[in-house]
């Protein structure tokens, strides 16, 4: 491999380039998923590929090919500097590269129990069993269940020196009951929405999940939902659960803070942001009880690695510290903007996308409270569990959520359930209304494996951690 | 390399061959993509990529299993028909499987247009560079994309199915924005590059973009809409999604279930999706190489069948309409060339029929809050404007919306004679008019 991509490297500096960075990129992958006792799709898949990156005449060129030939990697090579030079008609500043050595590492991410050597019998009788539990419940009308694994190897190379192999394995599980009932349809998952939870790990994470074990509670909701309370219309104190937080975090904090966006980079489509670069150390983006890391380290998160697609090894920093916005997700690009050095945040969707600001693990730092004493300390108020339908606007500051499932808070305990909730804010609002956040107790790294970004477009796969919070004075019922 | 169509179908048709099996299916599509992109006045991201993939269906009674992979040579590909196969001998037996379809007359008519290929990094920089020139000429900065692709897909089965076609597409979008928020969008999507006008295209942005400039508030609520091609295009899109596949039909999921026959919408909307239209793009057969039926939905409001592939129409009983998605397939069928039936109405008489109401160029970030009356949530960009008293007026800030689509398509004044073809980045497109609609509930603004 090492020989390979020295050939386009050289191709490449050849052509003209004055940097030029490779990766060849291996994906594996299956899926199985079920829907009311039937086995859907048993699917694998691979793609394997080189991608090249060049500078030349200042501007940038990317070209890619799945064909692994000696000649056509040196095409391809070539074919990024022409680009690039091409793309140098409407350069006014000729690109610059934020300081960085040149490492010579590996690095792989946790699989204890490899899940591609497990029994497709074994993967299946999970599925069918949670499926069966799903549909115990009559008024479930369709059970959904998924699996999902990923392996990738990566191997990077650039003109500065850098030679890194990466391997990691993804491990994704999830199930969904949904009641329909007079033209409603209500779903309920576990142990997250939109296929669950996702993890670099093995079996071993799936199995933790025990999804046959809570499926029955799940149907249970979600059979609960048909008579449930509608959600009321107003500004109310919300308390907002993990999983939808991490969310919130995504939208609301993680797209906004990306140096691409800021610096206009995908204004025609993902959109820009409120933020400024003025906004760096001054703007109060939260409350005090608002600390936002981005940390590329945590060992099992979805947005973890070694280095990331430039070569910049992972890194944690602070995002929010104590409520004051203090950092960027950035590139070795977009961080000589602002007289930074990049925080290692550029990922690229396979061998045949360029590499952009992407989130990593992006977390709200867990506060002091115990959830039940979150719920005790609120008078009158909604706890909304689990993302249903998720919005916000091409700056990033008026969301609105969806969630599956509602619980009215009163005089300090949970109530009637409420269904199809749903609240709406403008960022910086919203998070100066935080109040409290719980303790590590209840804190956990969701996986997001579906951030789209990017023309063409990008699917990253990013986590964020988070704890339930308080946020008051929000306004609920949208549309209802 | 690309694959031609014929090259593809001999990839499919191999690797039937390679998969023992009851029954087999090769799907095969072949892409040359490049996409420049700009951002500030200037070209900051340029790629291209070359891709052949392969997909095998393997059918062991009434039980498959899929494998697909894009490494070409001997053994990867037997290696990917025996995945194929292995996994359809382990996976539980589907009952309501009808087996592979069986082959079906497909016209393909030439997609493919020679001026695309030769729209190269430098012809495709110079489209960048004119579009720009516009936007800098105001003052103003210029956002957006120009792109060139063929794509040739091919499908064989083990019953006689073998199809293939290429496509060619030149898509290019446009964001000019203002230093003080004004911002205007405009897009183009044909099938050759000749039909593009990168200055003209430029042009329209700007223009939209000074006139957005200073944009005030306006308090949410319940307001007359013209909705521009490009907003009725998302609509359009979430409806298909949501309601006109059979599988939604079929778990009661869809604002169509068991209403067919009954008026749903208003009497001005027919909703048709029809691949074969000369004036689309996309392929004319689905993924199991099918012909892609014209299939009128919504017929003068009135509901009809849903769009079906070869499982959800013997399942239902229904005629296989041709919108099979790759297998293996959670969504079901799905129509991937909507379009709205023109009316007689040009978009200044629509603003000209409007006392006080808002008028909307596109939106963003839409999203689903309630699947069976279609509720919609999401927010405008890139020109909404106040309309009073029969004219545009100031912009607004960006407004969010939530509304059921269903309710919004029931409540049409007047359809537009004009469609526009709108697209993705690959796939589909619609054929979209605007639209004046009496009933449009914005729930929010931004700041």
């Amino acid at each position: 491999m090492r020989e390979l991509i020295d050939r386009a490297l050289q191709a490449a500096s050849a052509a003209g380039a004055s940097y030029a960075d490779v990766r060849v990129v291996h994906t594996t992958q299956e899926n199985l998923s079920a829907r009311n006792g039937v086995v859907e799709g048993v699917s694998t898949s691979e793609s394997l590929g080189i991608g090249v990156r060049a500078i030349a005449s200042g501007s940038w060129g990317f070209a890619a090919t799945s064909s692994l030939e000696s000649d056509a990697v040196v095409d391809v090579a070539r074919q990024a500097v022409a680009i690039a030079k091409a793309s140098a008609l409407t350069t006014r500043t000729p690109v610059e590269l934020s300081a960085l050595p040149a490492y010579n590492d590996s690095w792989e991410g946790p699989c204890r129990i490899d899940p591609f050597t497990v029994s497709l019998d074994e993967k299946l009788d999970l599925l069918l069993a949670a499926d069966a539990a799903l549909r115990a419940e009559p008024a479930v009308k369709i059970a959904k269940g998924a699996l999902g694994f990923i392996r990738v190897e990566k191997t990077f190379g650039s003109t500065i020196g850098s030679f890194i192999e990466q391997k990691y394995t993804e491990s994704a599980a999830g199930i969904t009951a949904y009641a329909i009932e007079d033209g409603e349809i209500l779903p309920r998952s576990y142990p997250n929405s939109h296929g669950g939870q996702a993890v670099q790990g093995g079996w071993e994470a799936i199995l933790a999940l025990d999804l046959p074990g809570n499926a029955v509670r799940v149907a249970e909701q979600a059979a609960g939902l048909i008579s449930a309370a509608p959600c009321p219309s107003g500004t109310k104190t919300i308390v907002i659960d993990g999983p939808q937080l991490a969310l919130q975090v995504h939208e609301s904090i993680g797209h906004p803070t990306e140096l691409d966006r800021v610096l206009g980079d995908e204004a025609a489509f993902a959109g820009t942001s409120f933020l400024t670069l003025e906004d760096l150390g001054v703007l109060q983006y939260g409350s005090e009880h608002v600390t936002v890391t981005s940390d590329a380290t945590i060992p099992g998160s979805l947005g973890s690695f070694g280095y990331d697609d430039e070569g910049v090894p992972a890194q944690r920093d602070f995002i929010v510290k104590d409520g004051l916005f203090t950092g960027f997700l950035s590139s070795r690009e977009s961080a000589v903007r602002i007289g930074r050095e990049s925080n290692g945040c550029m990922r690229a969707d396979g061998w045949n996308r360029t590499p952009l600001v992407r989130m990593t693990t992006l977390s709200l730092e867990p506060g002091g409270w115990s959830l039940p004493d979150l719920i005790a300390d609120t008078e009158d108020g909604i706890y909304m569990e689990t993302n249903n339908s998720w919005s916000i606007d091409d700056r990033r500051l008026n969301f609105q959520f969806a969630c599956e499932i509602g619980w009215e808070i009163k005089n300090g305990e949970l109530g009637k359930m409420i269904k199809n909730p749903n609240y709406t804010g403008i960022t910086p609002q919203f998070w100066n209304s935080c109040d409290a956040v719980c303790s590590a107790d209840h804190w956990q790294v969701w996986g997001i494996p579906n951030c789209g970004k990017g023309e063409p477009m990008q699917v990253a796969h990013v986590a964020h951690g988070a704890a339930p919070a308080r946020f008051r004075d929000v306004q609920v019922g949208v549309g209802r | 390399m690309m694959l031609t169509a014929e090259q593809a179908r001999e990839l499919a048709l191999r690797a039937v061959g390679l998969t023992h099996a009851d029954g087999a299916e090769a799907l095969v599509t072949s892409e040359d993509a490049a996409l420049t992109r700009f951002a500030d006045n200037r070209i900051h991201q340029n790629v291209a990529e070359s891709d052949t993939g392969i997909s095998v269906r393997a059918v062991v009674g009434k039980c498959m299993g899929v494998a697909s992979t894009n490494r070409l040579d001997d053994t990867s590909l037997a290696a990917c028909c025996e995945r194929a196969v292995a996994a359809a001998r382990l996976a539980p037996e589907d009952p309501d499987f009808p087996g592979l379809p069986s082959p079906m007359e497909v016209v393909t008519p030439d997609r493919v247009h020679p001026s695309v290929r030769a729209f190269d990094a430098s012809a495709r920089a110079e489209a960048a560079a004119a579009i720009i020139a516009q936007s800098a000429l105001r003052d103003l900065t210029a956002a957006g994309t120009v792109s060139a692709t063929e794509y040739t897909v091919a499908v064989a089965n083990s019953l006689g199915v073998n199809v293939g076609m290429g496509v060619s597409t030149v898509r290019s979008t446009v964001l000019s924005m203002s230093a003080n928020g004004g911002s205007g969008w405009a897009s183009h999507l044909s099938g050759a590059a000749g039909d593009f006008s990168p200055t003209a295209l430029g042009d329209e942005a700007a223009l939209l973009a000074l006139r957005s400039d200073g944009a005030v508030s306006l308090d949410p609520g319940v307001y007359t809409v013209v909705l521009a091609p490009e907003a009725v295009s998302d609509i359009l899109d979430f409806l298909g999604y949501l309601g006109l596949g059979a599988k939604p039909y079929a778990e009661e999921s869809s604002f169509l279930s068991g209403k067919i026959g009954q008026k749903l919408l208003s009497p001005l909307i027919s909703i048709t999706d029809d691949a074969t239209s000369a004036e689309t793009l996309g392929l004319t057969f689905d993924f199991e190489g099918m012909p892609k039926q014209r299939t009128p939905l919504i017929d003068a409001g009135v509901g009809r069948s849903p769009v079906t592939d070869s499982y959800w129409a013997a399942k239902l009983g229904l005629p296989n309409t041709g919108h099979a998605l790759p297998a293996p397939n959670p969504y079901g069928p799905m129509p991937m060339n909507l379009e709205i039936a023109a009316g007689d109405a040009r978009i200044e008489d629509m603003i000209g029929a409007v006392k006080r109401g808002v008028y909307v160029t596109r939106f963003h970030y839409v999203n689903v809050e309630d699947p069976v009356r279609a509720i919609l949530t999401g927010m405008t960009r890139d020109g909404t404007f106040l309309i009073e008293d029969g004219r545009l007026a100031q912009p607004v800030k960006n407004l969010r919306f939530t509304q059921s689509a269903v309710d919004a398509l029931n409540a049409v004044e007047a359809v537009g004679k004009k469609r526009t073809l709108i697209g993705p980045e690959d796939g589909g497109a619609n054929l979209a008019p605007a639209l004046l609609l009496s009933n449009w509930e914005f729930t929010g603004q931004t700041r």
